[in-house]
Parts: C-alpha cells; sequence; structure tokens
C-alpha cells in the first residue's frame, strides 16, 4: 500500500478542519475552533485495483501562504488549497499563493477548491466562480458533504 | 468675554435675574449632580437601559451585522498584521505548550489504548499513572518502582512524514497517523523557535519520553514509558545511530513505506534484545 501525504492550506476560517473532520469523520460542526500547529490523520481509499493511504495534514490557516512553515509542505504530493466562496479575501491572493506553492513543491499536485458552497444558490456561485483568477478544480460544501469525498478521490487518483 | 463696554448692572440684580431665569434648570443640575456622585445611584438610572440595549442588539444581531463585522475584521486583521503579531507573540509560547501537551495526551491515549485489555502488572501501573496524571508527587512516587521500557519504535521519513518501519511490544493501532503526528509536532516545535539547525531529541509527556534521532533523510522515534536516567537515554540514542550506520546501509533503496525488512530489523535491535533491560541499574 503506498502511503500519501496531503496537505490542507488556505486563510484561516474557509473551512480546512471541516473538509478534514468531513473526509475522516463524516462529521461537521457549526462551531469554529481555529487550528494552532497541524493535525495529523489518515484514511485509506481504494481507487480501481489500488489501496492509497492519504496522511492529511490539517494546518493553521494563514492569509498568504509564505506566512506558512515550509517544513509542513515539504515530502508532500498534494496540497489542497482551500478558499471561502463567501469571502473574497480569502481567495484575493490566489495567483500569488498557487505560484508560490508550484515552486514550493515542483511536480506537486494542487488542488484550487471552494468551499462553503452550501451558502450559496447556483447563479452567486457561478458569478462568484467568474471572479476567481484561476480555475476552480472543485467546489464542495464540508457541511452538506458535497463532493467532500470526491475532492479527495480526484486528487487520490492523480497520485497514483 | 470682556464687559467694560457693558453698562455697569446691580450685581445683586444680575443674580436675582439668573435664578428667576434658571431656576428649572438648577434644580435638575443639582439632581444630576447627585446621582453622579453616588455610583449607586447612577448604576441604578442606567444599567437597565444598558441592559435594554444588550437585549435589543442580542435579538437583533442579524447574519447582515455579522457579515459587515466579518469584513471589519477582515480589513483589520490585514492592515495591522504586525501589531497583531505583538500581541499574539508573548501567548505564543503558551500556546505552543498546550499543544504539543494535547498532541501527546492523543498520542499517549492510543500507546495506551493497546495495553488497556491486558491485566498485566504494566497495565495496573498505567492506570494508576493515569489516575495521577499531572500530579508531579506521584510520578516521583512511581518513578522509584518502575523501570524504563522500550514500548515502540518507528522509522520516520523526515519530510513527509510517512512511516517507513516499526515494531513494537504489541501491536498498536494507526502507527502511521502517530508517525505523522510526531513530524508534525517536530516541524511545528522546530519551526515556532526558528532553530534551523537544531532538531527537537525528546519530548515528554507524563511517564513518557519520546527518544528522536534524526538523520539526513529519515528519523528514529523511540517510545520509552518509564524513568530513563541519562545513562540509558544515551543507550538508546547510541543504538539509533548504530542501527541508522549498520543496518539502514543494507537495506535496499529507495526506502518504501512500511518496509517489513526495516521493521524486523527495529524489531531485532530494539525490541527483542532490549536496549534498555540490558542496561538496568
Ligand atoms: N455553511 C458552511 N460553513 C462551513 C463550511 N465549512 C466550514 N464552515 C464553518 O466555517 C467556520 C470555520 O471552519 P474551520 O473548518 O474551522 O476553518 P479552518 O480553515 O480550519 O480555519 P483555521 O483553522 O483557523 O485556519 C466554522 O464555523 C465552520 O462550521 C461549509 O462548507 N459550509
Ligand atoms: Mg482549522
Amino acid at each position: 500500500m503506498t502511503s500519501k501525504k496531503i496537505i490542507l492550506t488556505g486563510s484561516f476560517g474557509v473551512g480546512k478542519t471541516s473538509l478534514f473532520n468531513q473526509f475522516i469523520f463524516s462529521k461537521f460542526s457549526d462551531k469554529y475552533l481555529t487550528t494552532i500547529g497541524v493535525k495529523v490523520n489518515k484514511k485509506t481509499l481504494n481507487i480501481r485495483e489500488h489501496q492509497v493511504n492519504l496522511l492529511v495534514w490539517d494546518i493553521a490557516g494563514e492569509v498568504s501562504q509564505d506566512k506558512v512553515p515550509t517544513s509542513y509542505f515539504l515530502g508532500a504530493s498534494g496540497i489542497i488549497y482551500v478558499f471561502d466562496l463567501t469571502r473574497p479575501l480569502t481567495y484575493k491572493g490566489l495567483v500569488t499563493d498557487i505560484d508560490y506553492l508550484k515552486q514550493l513543491l515542483p511536480g506537486g499536485v494542487i488542488k484550487i477548491v471552494g468551499n462553503k458552497k452550501d451558502l450559496l444558490n447556483e447563479s452567486e456561485l457561478n458569478e462568484i466562480l467568474g471572479h476567481v483568477d484561476l480555475p476552480v478544480n472543485i467546489t464542495t460544501s464540508a457541511k452538506t458533504g458535497e463532493n467532500v469525498e470526491q475532492l479527495f478521490i480526484d486528487l487520490a487518483t492523480e497520485l497514483i | 468675554m470682556s464687559n467694560t463696554n457693558h453698562p455697569i448692572m446691580d450685581e445683586a440684580l444680575l443674580d436675582r435675574l439668573k435664578e428667576i431665569l434658571l431656576k428649572d434648570d438648577r434644580q435638575e443640575l443639582a439632581e444630576i449632580k447627585k446621582i453622579l456622585e453616588s455610583r449607586q445611584h447612577l448604576s441604578e438610572k442606567v444599567s437597565p437601559i444598558i441592559e435594554e440595549h444588550l437585549s435589543l442588539l442580542k435579538e437583533n444581531f442579524s447574519t447582515e451585522y455579522e457579515e459587515t463585522i466579518n469584513k471589519l475584521i477582515e480589513v483589520k486583521l490585514e492592515n495591522s498584521q504586525e501589531q497583531i503579531l505583538d500581541t499574539i507573540y508573548p501567548a505564543l509560547g503558551t500556546m505552543i505548550k498546550k499543544y504539543v501537551t494535547l498532541q501527546l495526551e492523543t498520542l499517549k491515549e492510543s500507546i495506551d489504548g493497546t495495553v488497556k485489555n491486558t491485566l498485566s502488572f504494566t497495565a495496573i501501573r498505567r492506570k494508576f499513572k493515569s489516575v495521577f496524571t499531572g500530579v508531579d508527587e506521584s510520578d516521583l512516587i512511581l518513578s522509584n518502582v518502575r523501570s524504563a521500557n522500550m514500548e515502540e519504535i518507528f522509522l520516520i521519513e523526515r519530510n513527509s512524514g510517512i512511516l517507513l518501519g516499526t515494531a513494537s511490544i504489541k501491536k498498536t493501532i494507526d502507527q502511521d497517523v502517530i508517525a505523522g503526528m510526531l513530524t508534525a509536532i517536530k516541524s511545528f516545535v522546530e519551526d515556532a523557535f526558528k532553530r534551523e539547525s537544531l532538531e527537537l531529541e525528546m519530548i515528554e509527556y507524563g511517564g513518557y519520553k519520546i527518544l528522536i534521532q534524526t538523520f539526513y533523510s529519515y528519523y528514529i522515534a523511540a517510545a520509552v514509558d518509564g524513568t530513563l536516567t541519562t545513562l540509558e537515554k544515551q543507550n538508546i540514542l547510541q543504538s539509533m545511530h548504530d542501527f541508522a550506520s549498520k543496518e539502514i546501509p543494507n537495506i535496499p533503496k529507495p526506502l518504501s513505506n512500511e518496509n517489513e525488512l526495516i521493521s524486523s530489523k527495529l524489531k531485532d535491535y530494539f525490541i527483542k534484545g532490549n536496549t534498555i533491560a540490558s542496561t538496568k541499574y
């Protein structure tokens, strides 16, 4: 079985921990408890004939990615960059952040994720996606669970 | 204002006039003064008003307000990061301590979990320990009666925290999560103290010690239960170095995760031979 290190990153309060908890424990809470440091957990996914052990690192949010300790990204195979669809400030620095992450993890897979889609209707969602400077890989709701598992399956599929 | 050009007035007349004109105002003024002078009075008058406003605010704190406040906070955060950092830094030390303690607690729980059902002397001792956790004296008392035990040994990829091999007295759960968490704690502590050349060498929690030796692309961590003498500690660290220089070179590269060969060698080296027991005082 192969193990892959995945980092959940992005600004604070965008729902990294919520995605982590939804993916690993199928749980969601409305309470906001900001992450201090890192939390690691794992989930094994079956992708076709492969078994992939995803070791997911949920880290503390930062307004810009160059504030995140670089050691967290070392040895990672994939990065999930989460922003909050309802807070423009959380995707304002997207281009700079993604450039920075690409240079930090050459060859790594980066997924750009718009979270909290449950707070928007379809036309609002489309309008917001039009304002985001880079293509968004997937939009999720950690609250309803929509697309959460799919996000990790997509990522794992690219990693094997 | 100068009054040199004013017609001279009878002082008494002026006073009288003032009194008539301002009589009501003066009375009110005196009352206000009285209220202000006595805190008791003041709070009696003001509290209900404040209370009323507060409950009004509570009821009507709609999402509208929330959004505005959120925006304000974001702007404030963006504009005053330096200031915020200055405020947060002194508290950071405590936060790190809290965080590390918390994570270690989780770590310890999963290690403990494996022996929970075993009614052995060790298990009973652990029970005692968990009852007394946090009480220094009990740790001291217990430390006199117990010797150190190598519980578990890990070989972990340094950057990713991916488990390369492990051996333990009893099969424990989720060793790869423990490996990841250990690596995260290590990165966090090393980063927080900005000592790039220094590596975290030991984590202590209650009666547990985790000894860490970092090599170039991997590190070895040993979970030890019980009190270690300096000599014992040095012995373990030495064994780790020996393992790295004698055993690792014979293992095919690149080292794959959860490598059976590494695990069995770790077992031979650290668990079967029990480095600590052989040097027991
Ligand atoms: N409606 C809705 N709320 C969400 C969603 N995801 C997260 N939240 C809420 O947003 C808040 C922040 O979520 P967290 O998961 O703690 O955010 P985070 O990115 O981990 O934040 P930091 O740890 O501070 O970086 C919490 O109150 C969550 O309940 C979502 O998909 N929909
Ligand atoms: Mg979080």
